[in-house]
């Protein structure tokens, strides 16, 4: 199979609120998806559930072919499942090159020196190599969105999850964060990206999902969906953030 | 007015011996009053409905009861139960277990206090529960401490005092034998209330230089 990753009839809900309703969804490998769709439609928690951030009341999901169940690794798991968050969430005690090199050292085992010499390269990738001793609140939004997606890339992920990852930048700040995705995204890595940059959704997506409460509500490719909506529900909401 | 500190001050060396004794109780109260708050707080945030049970039984009691009460169990109650201990040990434990509780309190709040993304982080690469608590979590919640845990220490310093009433001879206890054969009460009160502030100000000094080095991060 080539699929990365399938959600079989996933059902969550967060006390008596259902947020994903018989959910389907299949991500193959270097399929670059993004998710939209307005907030609390579940773009999110879609994402949260593939690396098992959130238990899911019922329903299936399979990574690589192997059904995710009680007894799986939940840490073997998410080494292959990089994720990057719209809050960053770096480690603020840490500096940038900790930040990045931590799980390799303490996950993997990794010895310090060559999580260094890894962590370096990444630096560089992103750009940052001159930021490797500062500490995260030293930095600007973009600057630690990058370092985040730096760390996410040092576990060598199979798959990235980007939920909102320039939601909370200033806007000038937004293209050198979706630049460092671009490039990923060449490269061939698989990619779902939650975002509200309907930029990067045409330039980048294989195929765009609209989400709405729960469901999907129409997918296709950035150009179906883009110039040629046809459910009412997508219409209307691509109306009112273009506007 | 009749003020005379050159009585008292002839006599300091006793109450220096005083204050190392005060020192030694606070030190092996604080010291273990750390144990128990580190354990409650682990304790009280697990996901065992036992064990975070215990600790919040613990938490309830130990702060509704005033902490000369618990000492006076320990040391006059229990041995009807046929439990002895030394004065020493039983004020060194009734502060611990007193302190203690607060600790318990004070950690789990710092823990608490840690976004939540944090933890999300560190799973999300592949790190389980504990060695996010140990790399991640803990850094920062011990950074978020320090203010109440300073504070507590202050508090465990000066309710040594009430290990006199088991029969330590601590700082306050060293002052009132003072007392007995000088009747200089003012003096003698407020001497003991300046070593208390001695004391109390080099840990304060040494909490400052602690909070000062972390603040970088």
């Amino acid at each position: 199979m080539s699929y990365i990753v399938e959600m079989r009839d996933v059902c969550k809900s967060f006390g008596a609120l259902p947020v994903l309703t018989d959910f389907n969804l299949k991500f193959r490998q270097g399929e670059k998806v993004v998710i939209i769709g307005p907030s609390g439609s579940g773009k999110s928690t879609v994402l949260r559930c593939i690396n098992c951030l959130e238990p899911i009341q019922s329903g299936n999901i399979w990574f690589e072919d192997e059904q995710i169940t009680d007894k799986t690794d939940l840490s073997v798991l998410r080494m292959k499942i990089g994720m990057v968050f719209q809050r960053f969430n770096l480690f603020p005690h840490k500096t940038v090159l900790q930040n990045v090199i931590e799980a390799p050292i303490i996950v993997k085992g990794t010895s310090r020196d060559k999580a260094k010499q890894l962590g370096m390269d990444l630096l560089d990738r992103v750009g940052l190599v001159d930021k490797c001793d500062s500490y995260p609140k030293e930095l600007s939004g973009g600057q630690q969105q990058r370092v985040a997606i730096a760390r996410a890339l040092a576990m060598n992920p199979k798959i990235m999850l980007f939920d909102e990852p320039t939601s909370a930048l200033d806007p000038e700040l937004v293209g050198e964060v979706l630049q460092v995705m671009k490039v990923l995204a060449e490269e061939g890595m698989t990619m779902v990206v939650v975002t509200h940059e309907m930029g990067f959704a045409r330039e980048v997506a294989d195929r765009v999902i609209f989400m709405d409460q729960g469901i999907i509500v129409e997918e296709g490719t950035p150009k179906d969906i883009f110039e040629n909506p046809m459910q009412d529900r997508t219409k209307l909401f691509l109306k009112r953030i273009r506007y | 007015m009749n003020l005379d500190y050159s009585i008292i001050l002839n006599k300091l060396p006793f109450l220096i011996e005083g204050c190392l004794v005060t020192l030694e109780i606070s030190f092996y109260a604080l010291l273990l009053g750390m144990v128990f708050g580190i354990g409650g707080a682990l304790c009280r945030i697990s996901t065992n409905r036992f064990l975070s049970g215990m600790a919040f039984l613990y938490v309830w009691i130990v702060r509704g009861t005033p902490v000369m009460v618990q000492l006076f169990i320990l040391y006059f109650g229990l041995p009807q139960l046929g439990i002895k201990m030394s004065s020493m040990t039983a004020g060194v434990l009734g502060l611990a277990v007193n302190t203690g509780a607060y600790i318990t309190e004070i950690i789990r709040g710092g823990i608490q206090a840690v976004d939540k993304g944090q933890l999300e982080a560190a799973m999300s690469l592949g790190m389980n529960h504990r060695q996010a608590m140990i790399r991640i979590i803990g850094p920062q919640a011990i950074k978020i401490c320090i203010p109440p845990l300073v504070n507590q220490f202050i508090m465990t310093l000066k309710n040594s005092s009430i290990a006199s009433l088991v029969t330590i001879t601590e700082l306050f206890r060293t002052g009132e034998q003072l007392i007995y054969t000088t009747f200089r009460s003012f003096e003698v009160y407020t001497v003991i209330a300046v070593l208390y502030l001695i004391m109390n100000s080099v840990f304060m000094v040494i909490a400052d230089k602690l909070e000062k080095r972390m603040e970088r991060q």
